[in-house]
């Protein structure tokens, strides 16, 4: 095969990799921003945070599978007491507030992590099982890579299925919908929004936990990662999960191919098409609105 | 007397490194010089040049600091330097922009670190040496003023080795995600990849290309590398088949070296690295430089180590009067195979050293200026 | 009587403000005194959008950080009047307002905080790539401060203290600026929209143009604030334009407290106090100011000004004499 059209076959698989990824994290994010109406601004921070669970249980089990399996579930307890407890009382007040509070979240768990941390990053290898490379014919590719892969299109695959087949899904869906509707219907809004809030959280999380060995930590991957998220969700449709999942993937194969082509321009690119579609489509590509 | 370290931001790791070096150095002379005490003020430059510029002049402001000696990061120093200028403080940096001694040289700043070119002829020089036929370079660069100075010189030197670099990627600094530079310089078949990085961003680049299966099979160039304290953070077979250019190696063969080097492992039990030996190093240039002008005025310390030559931690070191660049020798390395290791700390050796200065004519400083 | 009372308690801010002008370098240094009137400027403009317009931008270090490389580009390359460059600075934090706004104020709510966002993060990369021009992520160091010629006679404000009377100077002069301007009738409109947009546009107003316009100003102010930082330090680091200091100067504005014009002084001295003073001891001091954040979203909504307003009413009503003075009136 030739060279060219094998650096860009990897290139996209790259691409794929980090789009699922993204498409992980802009669920999560969009999924919040649909049922509680609010850009979750600590959403990079409770990415960071799986990472760092993940990090600790590694630390105190020698194994990356404790890690991958509980700490999204421990990030998807916390955040939903944090939205009970803290985020609930908020509604009243403003959406405003609600907003500011992720913000100060995010600060706060950064430096969190960086007092009991340490400011230094971490790097974790991937797990004995996973490393070396896989010979695919025209290119060998990282086996850890493609464990990413496989798994957070599982997770998708699975979330998809769990809302569009489900009748709590439905409720979801309904709820990002229209609220006051499925309100009048005498389901708890309230405690959807708890749980939604907590499945992104989580969804981040795991995404943070996926990312650690390829990427390694650092205290500010949550700040690194934000701005990528709020692209993916702008670019998916505000609250569509399905465009999330495609932008994601979208974002990530066009990071990808610009890397390889004009390295500068990656974000900019990004960003750029950001910004014209909230001007001109704010519904996303994918959004019917 | 100052030390403005990062202990937060994308060098994080080398602040603590930094403060023992010089702890070290201010040890060893009793925390005295001329008789006066010496007190050291430790402070976080985040990897950021705002942070820096601040907390160094409310160093000055609040301790009367006088000797800055830091930061890290080439581009923190540039800015650190104007501060020094403007406060008529000195100031000792060690890394790999040559704006230093270069287009932003001035009467209060010292160069430690080898010049770009020095580095970059040693490099090139060295490797080729062992791999003849190795002409076709692909290079990696981390996105700031440190990167940009070396990816300069590789080029401008390889062009007299004939060296044809086929391309040169730029990548931000604590960039994590290496797989796209990665895959692309795989993919241009060069005989070598250099990369100009540094601390976490070059172990993880290091890694990335271990696990796209790079090395052992194709040879890795870490051009500026912090030695033992990047190599401890790579597993062996990672290193299989890297080579790396370095400021400071701890099997280096100098009386001062030796003892600095005996002396950490007693303390610390591992061997020192770049930035160990920085510090301390330029801790005592500082300090014998205070002892020759017999005088504790900043003016005065700076003329007693214009033109100073001698033996000191790296054999023998001059610093140039023109553009305060400290003429010592650039080392570079070959790693050991896990099976050549001897021990834990065995991973390279020295194969060859350089000390060609840059040419006078490509010297951008062109007034060192007045006190 | 009571218009002279209201005139006096119009007055007491000032004097207040003054007073602490003439202070400020004697209880901390000379640089940190200066930052805080610098971020002072800055979170004014910003409670114009914020407290009086009800527009809760993300991105308000785009226009701080235009001004800063603005001003900091010509006094590098061409050592201008410093006047020169705090108009120029000004100048472009206006115009990029003016065309930052234009687009992102025919959206609302939630997608209007994104698009503020959003630009804010475009305007940092953009910066971070050009850095032949800016310096990228090392900022542009290398900033001058000519003295100031004013024919005559010439001012030296390279001093520690000589800078900081200048801007102190220039901060009051904004305070002043900004305070006729709320208190005009185009402030008025401005609340109003606050209030209840669609009553506003029920009665006739553009509320459109009315928002654009207060972009504007507010944006040129920061450009002018971006300024004053780039001299001040000599450095225009590229955290000027980075979406966590656009965080910052909304944890300044609010803590301070929103609803009154002088609120985010307040706050701003808090905030500066903390980074400067605090960061020395305690590296984490970010962690104290998120926490005081969440403290004042959860009890003092109306930031340090509500503290007081309580601390006051509740003194007023130990010591029961007079009545009490709970006004709606803005300070």
């Amino acid at each position: 095969m030739d060279n060219l059209a094998t650096t860009i076959a990897i290139q996209l698989f790259n691409g794929l990799v980090v789009g699922m990824l993204y498409a992980l994290i802009g669920i999560g994010l969009t999924l919040i921003l649909g049922l509680l109406d609010i850009p979750n601004f600590a959403h990079g921070a409770l990415y960071a945070l799986g990472a760092y669970l993940l990090l600790q249980l590694v630390g105190l089990t020698g194994s990356f599978w404790p890690g991958l399996l509980l700490a999204p579930v421990v990030v998807f307890i916390v955040s939903s007491m944090l939205e009970r407890f803290m985020i609930r009382p908020l509604y009243p007040v403003g959406s405003n507030y609600v907003l500011l509070f992720t913000f100060a979240v995010s600060v706060i768990v950064q430096e969190l992590i960086i007092i009991l941390w340490g400011p230094v990053g971490f790097s974790i290898l991937p797990p004995q099982l996973l490393a070396g490379s896989v010979d695919l014919g025209f290119f060998s590719y990282p086996r850890y890579h493609l464990f990413v892969m496989i798994v957070s299109l599982a997770v998708v695959l699975g979330l998809w299925l769990m809302l569009e087949r489900t009748r709590y899904g439905a409720i979801m869906r309904a709820g990002i919908e229209n609220k006051t509707m499925v309100s009048a219907l005498g389901i708890d809004i309230y405690r959807l929004f708890t749980v939604g809030f907590g499945l992104g959280a989580g969804l981040a999380a795991l995404a943070g936990v996926l990312i650690a060995p390829i990427r390694g930590l650092t205290p500010y991957m949550g700040a690194d990662i934000l701005p990528f998220a709020f692209v993916v969700v702008a670019l998916g449709g505000l609250g569509n999960i399905v465009g999330a999942i495609a932008a994601g993937l979208i974002i990530g194969v066009t990071q990808s191919l610009t890397t390889q082509f004009w390295p500068q321009g990656s974000t900019i690119t990004i960003f750029g098409v950001m910004a014209i579609i909230l001007l001109t489509r704010p519904q996303g590509l994918f959004g019917a609105r | 007397m100052l030390g403005i370290w990062p202990f937060t931001g994308a060098f994080a790791d080398v602040g603590p490194v930094l403060d023992r070096g010089m702890s070290l150095a201010l040890e060893e002379w009793g925390y005295k010089v001329i008789g006066r005490p010496i007190k050291y003020v430790k402070r976080d430059s985040e990897t950021k040049a705002d942070t820096a510029t601040r907390r160094v002049e409310e160093a000055i402001e609040t301790e009367g600091v006088k000797y800055v000696i830091g930061p890290w990061s080439s581009g923190v120093a540039l800015a650190v330097s104007e501060v020094a200028k403007r406060r008529k403080v000195l100031h000792f940096f060690s890394g790999g922009t040559e704006d230093i001694s270069g287009k932003r040289c001035h009467r209060y700043s010292f160069q430690w670190a080898a010049h770009a070119y020095t580095a970059a002829d040693t490099v090139i020089k060295t490797f080729l040496r062992e791999n003849p036929g190795a002409k076709r370079w692909y290079l990696l660069i981390a996105d700031y003023a440190f990167g940009w100075s070396l990816e300069k010189y590789l080029k401008l030197v390889g062009e007299k080795y004939g060296v044809t670099v086929l391309g040169a990627d730029r990548h931000p600094l604590g960039e994590r995600e290496f797989s796209g530079y990665v895959s692309k310089a795989v993919s241009a078949r060069p005989d070598v990849v250099a990369m100009v990085n540094f601390g976490q961003d070059a172990i993880q680049a290091v890694r990335t290309f271990y696990n796209f299966g790079w090395q052992p099979k194709q040879p890795l160039l870490m051009t500026w590398s912090a030695g033992v304290e990047e190599l401890i953070q790579l597993e062996p077979e990672m290193r299989e088949n890297v080579w790396v250019g370095t400021n400071f190696y701890y099997t280096l063969d100098t009386p001062v070296a030796k003892e600095f080097v005996r002396r950490y492992r007693e303390k610390y039990g591992e061997p020192p690295g770049y930035a160990l030996a920085a510090a301390y190093g330029m801790t005592r240039l500082v300090l014998r430089g205070i002892e020759k002008a017999k005088s504790a005025e900043v003016a005065d310390v700076i003329q007693a180590l214009e033109g100073w030559e001698g033996e000191d931690l790296l054999g023998k070191m001059r610093i140039d009067p023109k553009t305060h660049q400290t003429l010592r020798p650039y080392f570079f390395l070959r790693c050991k195979k896990k099976s050549d290791m001897k021990d834990q700390w065995d991973f390279a050796d020295i194969i060859g050293t350089g000390d060609t200065p840059q040419p006078a004519e490509l010297n951008e400083c062109a007034d060192i200026g007045s006190l | 009587m009571a218009k002279l009372r209201q005139r006096v308690a119009a007055f007491i801010p000032w004097a207040v403000l003054v007073i602490l002008i003439l202070v400020l370098p004697d209880l901390t240094r000379p640089t940190v005194a200066t930052e805080v009137w610098v971020f002072a400027i800055l979170a004014l403009a910003f409670n114009l959008l914020l407290g009086y317009t009800g527009l809760l931008s993300f991105g308000q270090a785009t226009f701080f950080g235009t001004g800063a490389y603005t001003a900091g580009l010509l006094l590098i390359h061409q050592r201008v009047h410093p006047l020169v460059a705090l108009a120029a600075a000004a100048l472009a934090g206006g115009l990029v307002a003016a065309v930052i706004g234009y687009l992102c104020i025919r959206r609302i709510g939630l997608y209007f905080i994104m698009l503020t966002f959003a630009f804010n993060l475009m305007a940092y990369f953009v910066v971070y790539q050009a850095s032949s021009i800016t310096g990228g992520v090392d900022g542009l160091p290398g900033v001058s401060r000519p003295p100031v010629d004013l024919y005559v006679f010439s001012w030296d404000i390279r001093s520690g203290i000589a800078y900081y009377l200048f801007v102190s100077l220039i901060f009051l002069i904004s305070a002043l600026t900004l305070k006729k301007v709320v208190d005009s009738p185009f402030g008025l409109v401005l609340q109003a929209i606050r209030e209840n947009e669609a009553r506003a546009v029920a009665l006739g107003y553009n509320t459109a143009a009315f928002k654009r316009v207060v972009f504007i100003i507010s944006g040129a102010f920061s450009g002018l604030a971006g300024a004053l930082y780039g001299m001040l330090f000599g450095i225009v680091p590229i955290d000027t334009i980075y979406w966590v200091t656009s965080g910052n100067i909304v944890f300044m504005t609010l803590i301070g407290g929103t609803s009154s014009f002088f609120g985010p002084v307040a706050g701003t001295i808090f905030f500066i106090w903390l980074a400067e003073t605090v960061s020395v001891r305690w590296e984490r001091w970010p962690l104290i100011v998120g926490l005081v954040f969440v403290f004042v979203i959860f009890f003092f909504r109306g930031g340090f000004v509500e503290v007081w307003r309580r601390a006051y009413g509740l003194l007023v009503r130990l010591s029961q004499r007079g009545q009490p003075q709970y006004g709606h009136s803005k300070d």
